[in-house]
């Protein structure tokens, strides 16, 4: 029975990231004072994508080929393990290592990838995203921590559950500022990296996807889109996951946070300007230590 | 019956020492002969190892009429899951071997091959014999063996430079492991090893031979600060014993400390575990730094070996902490993790040396930045590095990602065994680190996988590679193999440890692991939690099937050529993004910890304003050398030209030294 509810959770999630990533390039127009594209904009764009033939470089192998599948395979993967608390799994698979590991795997073929047309920018790209994962990833696994910490479990319907019934504290604060930051950085966007770039000194997850076009390229976005709902997800589950208190069932909470952290993306996005790569570390070293304040203050 | 497989094994590997030389006239033969014995050898490995999991452990003694006393040969179940380890990955290198030896049919293969099975024969031994002496002659020969087969190509200077400095580190770690071994024998006046367990120690003769075992074993894991050696050895060694030294040889060391810290020491004060959890976090983060900047593969990989021993050391040291403050189930399920992560690296990294064994066989070169495109010259060869350099990266569903898995989740309870604020947040941070080391590692492999297989050729040598031939793939395959069923399902292995783990009082792992056969859980007190490969392997399936299913929802797409778009020109090799341009960001980041020296010339010949040749060398220098070792060898240097002088080189001095030193010794004599 829990599969079934598994794959009823991946089908609208997946449906529904498009619609957050909508969301948020409408709010971003409005904010930057024009009117933005539609909020269904980027299932049309899928759509589009998913009608194109495919121009392929004669220099790229299979790891090219493969790699869209698989990215949406692990987005996919990534959707199934999220914490939405909206059923029980029975089975403890769920953690937190699995999430962040299923989606390093996409990273890794998409990495590979970037490299295997042969052209600057590719590797460029994923140069880049591989560095930026180098500082994410350590800061990711202490703020997550706090969360552990607090259900003394690594498993993310348990970590969820400890987070919903812990109240307010500075601690949570402190590392729910710092997700928003690791948010930021995971969803690929300002400061850190520049969705809507195509200019090759800035460009990071673009460079990266840079050779792929048609259908691949739909894998990618949508697969994108999925990723960024998932950790929008974790962002609510477990450093927002208190519910004012009314008559409104936890899941209408759930969608009403997830759109205000769209909005907040979209504002942040709006606000600060690309930072130089090497700023970053500075960055993600002020998260970290967001975050091993909060594991002090716990 | 377990005695008689571990003779008929001694047999083998001793027809394989003698015949090579005796056939020295047709290399064929003596490759077949040498190596297909060696495969039979591994394979009596292994049934030793399956006999013993299957029956117990056994002890027999053979009067040897030396006066060290007899040799103690004792199997049990640690031993028996080392052997396995050795087994599996010296039938896959044997098999190897056989192609990759046509290498050296003008290169004294006859050596090479009887030292090769000598080198297997002498670590088979290291792990069974279980009394101080012969295991002292057998770590002995094993270190001379495969110094010998590290020099194998000696018209090379590096490569005896790199010999030389290995025998010296390793000789070195020697004297620290027979002081401990001979603490423990005067105390209590016995040879035999069952003989040490519970030892009455002083504290401080413990702490002693604590920090000797340490040291002496870590020189041989390559343990930073102590690993300057490995990073040369290794790629200096022919591919397959290159191999087995990553894999296995540096795995005896991690055998030795399981011996000391779990039997004959016992539980310990918790600032030992601190000491080896500090030492594992620096060896797996600068390791890992250091073999991101690494262009030649043997060495990357070399370096790689160093951080992972780092990780297996992260689950033996939290293990010893949990031992420490009585937590016995997460002492089991930490050092299961490290034993779980030996396992699997022996197995990746054996795998990666025999990949990086086939770019060189079949290009001749090492240096990443001239290799490219073998992904189409070496179809067969590329998969299998690229699986070896997945599941290093510890990506689902390999077998690397289990162990990397297991090794968090027990350092995701170490706060809860420390106390202080200090340590709570060390144990804290050595998680943060540890998923650095794994970003960085996958940051590596990227690297060496994509310059090294993708895109163009980057030279002639690239350009005419081809397969490599068939025993050499089969040896890769079948290690390639254990990486995915390890991966995909664990609970062989867990099982296994937990029989292995069983046996040591301090560590309770009968809760462990049990489980329904598609999950294995670790159940603790305080949480639980589960590691269900099967279900992750089938959210990635039913993942790609709707993967095919969305791309082709509108019918199969028309592929056309096109090149790859670089601004209106032809696209060549030199477009391509370099490995040292790939490890660039990170080279720039941690700038303090590499100490990069880049240069950039420019030859103004042509153009006095900006050179029209242009040239970059990049330069990292190894902290480690630079603050511990060279003010070593200068103060060594220094001592050496003040003594130098008594050298005279005149009889009537040398006599009077003799007369003098007597002279000495008689009035001490007297005195005493």
């Amino acid at each position: 029975m829990s599969v079934l509810f598994m794959i009823i959770q991946v089908v609208v999630l997946a449906v529904l990231a498009p619609l957050v990533a909508g969301v948020i390039k409408n709010t971003k127009g409005k904010m930057q004072s024009r009117r933005g594209p539609g909020y269904f904009q980027v299932y049309f764009d899928l759509r589009k994508y998913f009608k194109k033939d495919n121009v392929i470089s004669p220099t790229v192998s299979w790891i090219f080929l493969a790699a869209p599948y698989i990215y949406f395979a692990t987005a996919l993967g990534a959707a199934a393990l999220a914490p939405t608390l909206l059923f029980d799994r029975g089975l403890h698979y769920d953690s937190i290592f699995v999430l962040i590991y299923m989606l390093a795997l996409g990273r890794f073929f998409l990495a590979l990838a970037s490299l295997d047309a042969g052209s600057t920018f590719g590797g460029m790209g994923g140069s880049r995203e591989m560095f930026i994962n180098v500082l994410v990833e350590p800061v990711m696994m202490l703020t997550l921590f706090t969360v552990a910490m607090r259900a003394n479990s690594t498993v993310m319907s348990q970590m969820a559950g400890a987070a919903a019934a812990s109240g307010i504290s500075l601690s949570a604060i402190l590392a729910a500022i710092a997700f928003l930051i690791l948010t930021v950085a995971e969803t690929g966007r300002i400061p850190l990296d520049n969705p809507d770039t195509h200019l090759e000194l800035t460009m990071v997850h673009e460079g990266m996807v840079l050779e792929y076009c048609g259908r691949s390229v739909g894998l990618i976005f949508w697969g994108s889109a999925i990723k960024q709902l998932v950790t929008i997800l974790l962002m609510v589950n477990f450093f927002l996951p208190w519910n004012p208190v009314g008559s409104l069932p936890p899941v209408v909470w759930m969608i009403l946070k997830v759109l205000v952290i769209a909005v907040v993306l979209a504002g942040i996005e709006t606000s600060t300007n690309k930072m130089r790569l090497f700023r970053l570390p500075g960055l993600l070293i002020a998260t970290g230590c967001l975050s091993l304040l909060a594991i002090i203050a716990m | 019956m377990t005695e008689n497989i571990y003779l008929v094994m001694l047999l083998l590997f001793s027809a394989g020492i003698i015949l090579p030389i005796l056939t020295s006239g047709s290399p064929k033969i003596t490759n077949i002969l040498a190596h297909g014995l060696a495969v039979l050898g591994c394979l009596a490995i292994v049934a030793c190892s399956v006999e013993v999991f299957m029956t117990g452990g056994v002890t027999f003694t053979y009067a040897m009429g030396l006066p060290v006393g007899s040799l103690i040969i004792r199997i049990d179940n640690l031993s028996a899951f080392f052997l396995l380890a050795l087994g599996v990955v010296g039938t896959a290198a044997s098999i190897y071997a056989l192609g990759y030896s046509r290498e050296y049919y003008k290169q004294r293969l006859g050596l090479m091959a009887a030292l090769y099975n000598c080198f297997i024969l002498s670590m088979a031994l290291v792990l069974t014999v279980s009394q101080v002496a012969y295991f002292l002659i057998a770590w002995e020969l094993m270190t001379v063996v495969s110094f010998f087969l590290v020099n194998h190509e000696y018209e090379k200077t590096a490569n005896t430079r790199a010999a030389y400095k290995y025998i010296l580190m390793t000789t070195l770690g020697t004297v620290f492991i027979t002081t401990a071994f001979l603490i423990l024998t005067m105390t209590v006046h016995s040879l035999d090893f069952q003989m040490f367990k519970g030892a009455s120690l002083t504290s401080t003769m413990r702490n002693i031979v604590f920090f000797c075992a340490l040291l002496g074993f870590g020189t041989k894991a390559g343990v930073i600060p102590l690993h300057i050696w490995l990073p040369e050895a290794h790629p200096a060694a022919p591919s397959h014993v290159s191999a087995l030294m990553s894999g296995i040889m540096i795995k005896t060391a991690i055998y030795g400390m399981c011996r000391f810290f779990l039997e004959f020491l016992g539980v310990g004060p918790a600032w030992w575990g601190e000491v080896v959890l500090f030492l594992a976090i620096i060896s797996s983060v600068l390791g890992v730094l250091y073999a991101l900047m690494q262009n030649d593969l043997k060495r990357l990989l070399a370096y790689s070996s160093v951080e992972n021993i780092g990780i297996i050391l992260l689950g033996i040291g939290a293990g010893m902490v949990f031992m420490s403050n009585n937590q016995p189930v997460l002492a089991g399920l930490a050092f299961a993790a490290g034993l779980f992560h030996l396992f699997n690296h022996a197995v990746f990294k054996s795998l990666l040396f025999l990949g990086a064994g086939s770019v060189l066989y079949s290009t001749h070169t090492k240096n990443i930045e001239d290799l490219g495109g073998l992904i189409k010259k070496m179809p067969y060869t590329a998969v299998f590095f690229l699986t070896g350099a997945a599941a290093i990266s510890a990506l689902p569903t390999l077998n690397g990602f289990v162990s990397e898995w297991l090794t968090y989740q027990s350092l995701f309870y170490l706060p809860q065994a420390v106390t202080g604020i200090l340590p709570r947040l060390g144990s804290v941070l050595l998680i943060a680190l540890l998923g650095l080391t794994g970003a960085l590692a996958a940051n590596c492999f990227v690297k060496a996988f994509g310059v090294t297989f993708l895109a163009k050729p980057r030279s002639k040598h690239a350009e005419q590679a081809k397969e490599v031939p068939a025993t050499m793939l089969t040896g890769m395959g079948l290690l390639s193999l254990m990486c995915f069923a390890l991966g995909v399902w664990p609970q062989g292995m867990l099982k296994l440890l937990q029989g292995v783990l069983s046996q040591f009082a301090g560590l309770e792992v009968s809760t462990l692991f049990n489980h329904q056969w598609y999950a294995a859980a670790f159940n603790i007190p305080q949480a639980n939690g589960v590691i269900a490969m099967p279900v992750v392997v089938g959210m990635l399936v039913l993942g790609l099937i709707a993967a095919v299913l969305v791309y082709n929802f509108n019918g199969k797409p028309k592929n056309v050529e096109g090149e790859t778009w670089t601004c209106g020109i032809i696209p060549n090799a030199r477009m391509e993004y370099t490995a040292t341009g790939f490890a660039q960001p990170v080279r720039r980041a941690y700038k303090a910890f590499l100490r990069t020296k880049d240069t950039v010339t420019a030859d103004k010949s042509l153009n006095p304003y900006h050179g029209v040749k242009m040239k970059m060398t990049v330069g990292i220098s190894y902290l480690i050398d630079v603050w511990l070792y060279r003010p070593v060898k200068k103060g060594i240097l220094f001592l050496v030209n003040r003594v130098k002088p008594l050298q005279s080189g005149n009889l009537q001095h040398y006599i009077g030294y003799v007369l003098l030193v007597t002279v000495v010794i008689l009035i001490l004599g007297v005195r005493w």
